[in-house]
Order: structure tokens, then C-alpha cells, then sequence
């Protein structure tokens, strides 16, 4: 009761300050299984989206939150769970540990090195990256068609026990940062995947971290990793607009301005589609966005 | 009938407004109903009949929407056509900074804009302090805007950008601020009646907006200022003016003006209004938009309340000071 209440309340203040307009170009607002993957300026993005959907949508859609930031204090931790219904994501702990490689970066094995490499300022669960030959194959029992492809591409190995990502990071992330990484050995997708299976829809950012710029940063391979495993998932690009100039980085008051939500046409995972080119794919979906 | 209307009270002659003006409304809007079940096919009607017949149901639309908002204001009293005015102005100032490039360096002096001028302009408003009233947005805030902007460390176009806060707050605040003013103005004989002088003002400058814009329509005349405004020309501007001041000074009985003084007072009214709309049509211009966020123009999801209002906000402090000055009210 007292969260519909603080809902309502969150939802008025949003729409005076915003006018939280959604915009449906590609698709209309229905109530199927979706994924919407939208650009992240702004913490204060993960509360325009939910503003900008219809009521009966918002039910049903659960928005991913940064543990660090939403959960720290009790009060926020309490209107994520309550009334965004949020799935929280690790962050913090991936956080140092993407800061610790630098210096040890030179042991690292060759596939982490990449990971590091391809992705220099970016402080988001790098995790994500070597644990992708091997997640899909293992992940999801109802999709074994795709994942039969995606052993045939990725990698060939026989599906490895269920939980691929204790496989991962103990390979591999011990030598990166040995105190800090013991923490994040929990999947950071699993929540998703979990939200996901429990058939509701949700509103991810695949940049994994807040822009400075105008333009979105590469996409981190957890939208490619969620669409294999969910192929029957719709994938709806999304546009949030002027969030940024609301609450810009380290203030407090935001500041009235209109702000909008455009969604975009679907997106799917093309037979044989590699993970790179289809994350450009999907960022340059995003970012076409911003001019319809 | 003149007799009976005098007899009234004055909040009987308001009321008595308000339900002529509702009366025409609902006319006006039962034809445009019957007139949508016309057959489609009919030649005479074609689809540019149609898509006209549609423009202005949504320009009865609006008209309805504002006609209930001063009606609400009306009724609950001068507090509460405060507060709806102020409310006005907020969105207006949203659209407006929405639509002009800030950078996070504004941000304080956003904050201050919307948080505390907008407050205590109206809530001067609504004490009736008239005098700092009148001075509170040009001297002190314009003075203190800048200082906001130089505290936050960020010179790059800092006379473009403060320039720009200072325009809209000066627009859609001070100019806003004066249309709830006038129901605090007191004139000799005329208690109780200022709810006449915001319609009066109201009713002339969208009579004149209205009648230039359906004049250049149909004239086509060349533009004389085509890179603002493709409608613009003088001859449209002054049969407008003209056609709105004739209007106002017929409906002088319910100002406290004679008909001389009305004329006079709506031309001015007009006169501002009607340039005020060519200002903001030269902003909008440089924005490059066509309206203040029509659908599918911006993606800023602005509605466009600024087009309405921008007339009025120019012509109301001008109207204002100038009877105020004039008749020491």
C-alpha cells in the first residue's frame, strides 16, 4: 500500500518535472516478454523508463539497478525493491576489480587480456566478457537449438555443469585481483537470467556504466549473452532523451526539463550472428533512435 | 437587457460571462461533431476539407481546455488563478529551457530559476507587493543569475547561456506574472470585476494572433521577414491588430474603460502581442523547429504550451504597466 503510494507520488513528480513521454515508434506498448536496452546518462534513467511505460507494463517489467548505488541505503534500497521492483546487479566489487588489472595486467592470460584491452575505460564487470564462450551452451535448458549453434561457433566443449559462472572467473580472475574478485564469482547476469525466466520483461543498459558524452559507449556483451539464451525474448531498443540535463552526475535537485522515452523496432539475434557485430547493431539501433 | 446586466452583482456578471462563453462553445462544438459525420466522399469535401475540419477541433480543443482552466481560476479565486498561472509559467519555462541548450554548469542556476524565482514572483504576485513586484525579475534576479553561473566554473558561451536563462525567466515568468496582476489592479466603481480584465486582455491578443494568421492564410502575401516567419507581412499584422482592437473597444462595458481608452489599450495589447509572437517565432527558428515541440519534431516531448501562450506573455506586462501608469490603479 504505502509503496502503490509512493509510486503514485514518484510517478507525479516524474511526469511535472520530465513529462516522462513515450514515444512507441517500432513496436507498440504490449505485454509480451521483452528486453528493453536503452542508453545510461544518468542514474535517474532507470526511473524515467519505468515512468515512461503504460501502468500495466510496469508490472510486469523489472528494471536492473546497481547494487552500489540503489542499495547502499535503506531508504533506497527499499523503493528499488518495493516500488520499481528492481533486479539488483553487482557492480562495486567488479568495479575495483576492473580498476585492480591494470598493474597485473601483464600476467593475465591471453582471453582476459583481451577483455581488458577492448574495453580500456570502462569499469563494468569485465567478468562478463571471458565468461561468454562458455554461458550460453550451459545456461538454458529450453534453448538448446540455439545453443547448439552457439557451441558451434563459440566454442565446441560439451556443456559444462549448470552454473557456467564459477567456471569462469576461478580460471580466470585469480590472477587479476586475488582478494577482490572472490565476491563477484556469482554471475552478474544470473538475476537477469532469473527475472527472465520467471517470465517478466526487462529494462537493461548495456553500456553497464553512465556516459559523459552524447554518444553511448560500446555495449557490454551481457544484452548478446541474454538474447541467445532468450531467444523468444523481444528485444526493444530504447532512446531516453535529456535525462542528463534533469540530474546531471553529482547533483541533487533536478531541475525541470522535458525528457522523452522512444522505443525503437524490435531487434534479433540473426542466425550466426557473432557478438560484436550484433552489439554494434543493437548500439547503433539505439542511437538511430535519437533522431526519429 | 443592457438594464438587466447592470443589475447584476458583479459575480453575477462574471458568471453570466462565463456562460455565454461556454454557451458558444458548445454550439461551435456540436457543429463540428455533426459536420464530422459528413460522407468523405463528397468532392466538395475532400481530404484537404478534412484535414482543416481536424485542425480546428483541436484548436476548439485547446480552447475549451483554456476556457475551463480561467473558469476554474475564477471560481476558486484570486489564490487559485495565481497558482494556475504560476503553474503556467513552469511549464512554459520547461519547454523553453528544454528547447535551448544548457549546460551542466546552468544547472544551479536552473535550479534557482524554477525553485525560487518562479515562487516568489508569484507569491509577490499574490500579496500584491507590486513594487518589488515590478523590479524583483530585472533587477535583482537578472543580477543574480549570472553570479550563479560564474560560481559553477564554466565560461565557454557564458553570456549566450545566461542570455538564454535570462530570456525565458524574463518570457515565461515576469510576462506570465502579470496576467494574474491584473485581477489585484483596483479601480474606482470596479470591485470585483477584474476576472473582466483577463478576459478582456486574453480575448483580444488570441482575437488578434487569430484573425493575422487566418488573414496572411488566405491572402498569401510575400513574407517580409521570411527567415523568421513565412506568414509574417504588415498588411495581415494591421488588419489583425485592427480587426482585435475594434473588438476590445467594443467591449469596453465590461472594462472599467471608455471606448476611447479601450481602443487604445487593446492596440497596445496587440501590438505587443503580436510582436511577442514573431520573437519567439524567430527563437523557435533558431532552435529550428517548426513549433515548441510538435509531435514528432522534437524529441524532447514538448507540447507545444508555449505557442499558446507566448502572445500573452509579452502583451500582458505591457498592458499592465501601461493602464497602471495611465489610470494609477
Amino acid at each position: 500500500m504505502l509503496a502503490k503510494l509512493t509510486g503514485w507520488l514518484l510517478l507525479g513528480i516524474v511526469r511535472l518535472l520530465t513529462g516522462a513521454q513515450a514515444r512507441w515508434y517500432g513496436c507498440p506498448p504490449k505485454a509480451e516478454q521483452r528486453i528493453y536496452f536503452a542508453n545510461h546518462q544518468s542514474h535517474a534513467d532507470l526511473v524515467m523508463i519505468w515512468a515512461a511505460l503504460p501502468e500495466e507494463l510496469r508490472s510486469i517489467t523489472r528494471p536492473i539497478a546497481a547494487r552500489d548505488y540503489w542499495a547502499n541505503t535503506p531508504f533506497k534500497r527499499w523503493i528499488t525493491t518495493e516500488v520499481f521492483n528492481a533486479v539488483y546487479v553487482e557492480r562495486a566489487a567488479t568495479a575495483t576489480a576492473a580498476a585492480a588489472p591494470a598493474p597485473a595486467e601483464v600476467q593475465v592470460p591471453a582471453p582476459l587480456a583481451r577483455a581488458v584491452a577492448a574495453a580500456p575505460a570502462e569499469r563494468i564487470e569485465p567478468s562478463m566478457e571471458p565468461l561468454l564462450p562458455i554461458a550460453p551452451p550451459a545456461a538454458e535448458p529450453a534453448t538448446e537449438a540455439v545453443n547448439e549453434v552457439q557451441g558451434q561457433l563459440d566454442l565446441p566443449p560439451p556443456p559444462p555443469p549448470p552454473p557456467p559462472p564459477p567456471v569462469a572467473p576461478p580460471a580466470m580472475a585469480e590472477p587479476e585481483s586475488p582478494a577482490e574478485a572472490a565476491p563477484p564469482a556469482a554471475d552478474p547476469l544470473a538475476p537477469l537470467a532469473d527475472a527472465l525466466r520467471s517470465g517478466d520483461s526487462i529494462i537493461i543498459f548495456p553500456e553497464g556504466t553512465r556516459g559523459h558524452t552524447g554518444e553511448p559507449q560500446k555495449f557490454k556483451s551481457g544484452l548478446y549473452t541474454l538474447a541467445t539464451m532468450f531467444p523468444e525474448v523481444v528485444l526493444v531498443p530504447a532512446w531516453i532523451d535529456n535525462v542528463q540535463r534533469v540530474m546531471p552526475k553529482g547533483e541533487i535537485v533536478p531541475v525541470p526539463i522535458l525528457c522523452s522515452v522512444t522505443f525503437g523496432a524490435p531487434l534479433r539475434v540473426e542466425d550466426g550472428e557473432e557478438r560484436r557485430p550484433f552489439l554494434d547493431r543493437a548500439r547503433a539501433a539505439v542511437i538511430a533512435l535519437r533522431d526519429v | 437587457m443592457n438594464q438587466f446586466l447592470r443589475s447584476l452583482t458583479p459575480t453575477q456578471q462574471v458568471a453570466a460571462l462565463f456562460l455565454i462563453v461556454f454557451g458558444l462553445l458548445v454550439i461551435i462544438s456540436t457543429t463540428a461533431f455533426f459536420l464530422s459525420f459528413r460522407e468523405k466522399r463528397n468532392p466538395v469535401h475532400d481530404e484537404a476539407w478534412q484535414a482543416e475540419l481536424r485542425h480546428y477541433r483541436a484548436l476548439l480543443g485547446t480552447t475549451w481546455f483554456m476556457v475551463l482552466i480561467f473558469w476554474i481560476g475564477w471560481a476558486l479565486g484570486e489564490t487559485v488563478a495565481t497558482v494556475l498561472f504560476a503553474l503556467i509559467a513552469f511549464f512554459a519555462l520547461r519547454e523553453f529551457i528544454t528547447l535551448s541548450p544548457t549546460r551542466r554548469g546552468d544547472h544551479r542556476s536552473l535550479i534557482l530559476a524554477f525553485f525560487v524565482v518562479l515562487p516568489i514572483q508569484f507569491w509577490l504576485v499574490a500579496t500584491a507587493r507590486f513594487d518589488l513586484f515590478t523590479v524583483f525579475i530585472p533587477v535583482y534576479v537578472f543580477l543574480a543569475i549570472p553570479v550563479a553561473s560564474a560560481l559553477a566554473n564554466d565560461s565557454s558561451q557564458f553570456l549566450e547561456r545566461n542570455a538564454k536563462l535570462q530570456w525565458g525567466i524574463m518570457v515565461c515568468v515576469y510576462g506570465m506574472s502579470h496576467v494574474p496582476a491584473l485581477l489585484l489592479l483596483t479601480f474606482p466603481g470596479y470591485e470585483g470585476k477584474s476576472a473582466f480584465l483577463v478576459f478582456f486582455l486574453v480575448f483580444v491578443v488570441q482575437t488578434s494572433v487569430l484573425v493575422q494568421h487566418v488573414i496572411s492564410r488566405r491572402t498569401q502575401r510575400k513574407p517580409f521577414a521570411p527567415n523568421v516567419s513565412r506568414s509574417f507581412n504588415w498588411t495581415s499584422w494591421g488588419i489583425g491588430i485592427g480587426v482585435a482592437s475594434l473588438v476590445g473597444a467594443l467591449f469596453s462595458f465590461i472594462t472599467p474603460f471608455k471606448f476611447g481608452q479601450a481602443l487604445a489599450v487593446s492596440l497596445i495589447a496587440c501590438i505587443a502581442g503580436s510582436m511577442g509572437h514573431l520573437v519567439m517565432k524567430a527563437l523557435k527558428r533558431d532552435r529550428g523547429i517548426p513549433n515548441w515541440g510538435q509531435k514528432g519534431v522534437g524529441v524532447t516531448g514538448a507540447n507545444g504550451l508555449l505557442d499558446r501562450v507566448d502572445a500573452l506573455c509579452f502583451a500582458a506586462p505591457i498592458f499592465f504597466h501601461s493602464i497602471r501608469w495611465y489610470f494609477n490603479a
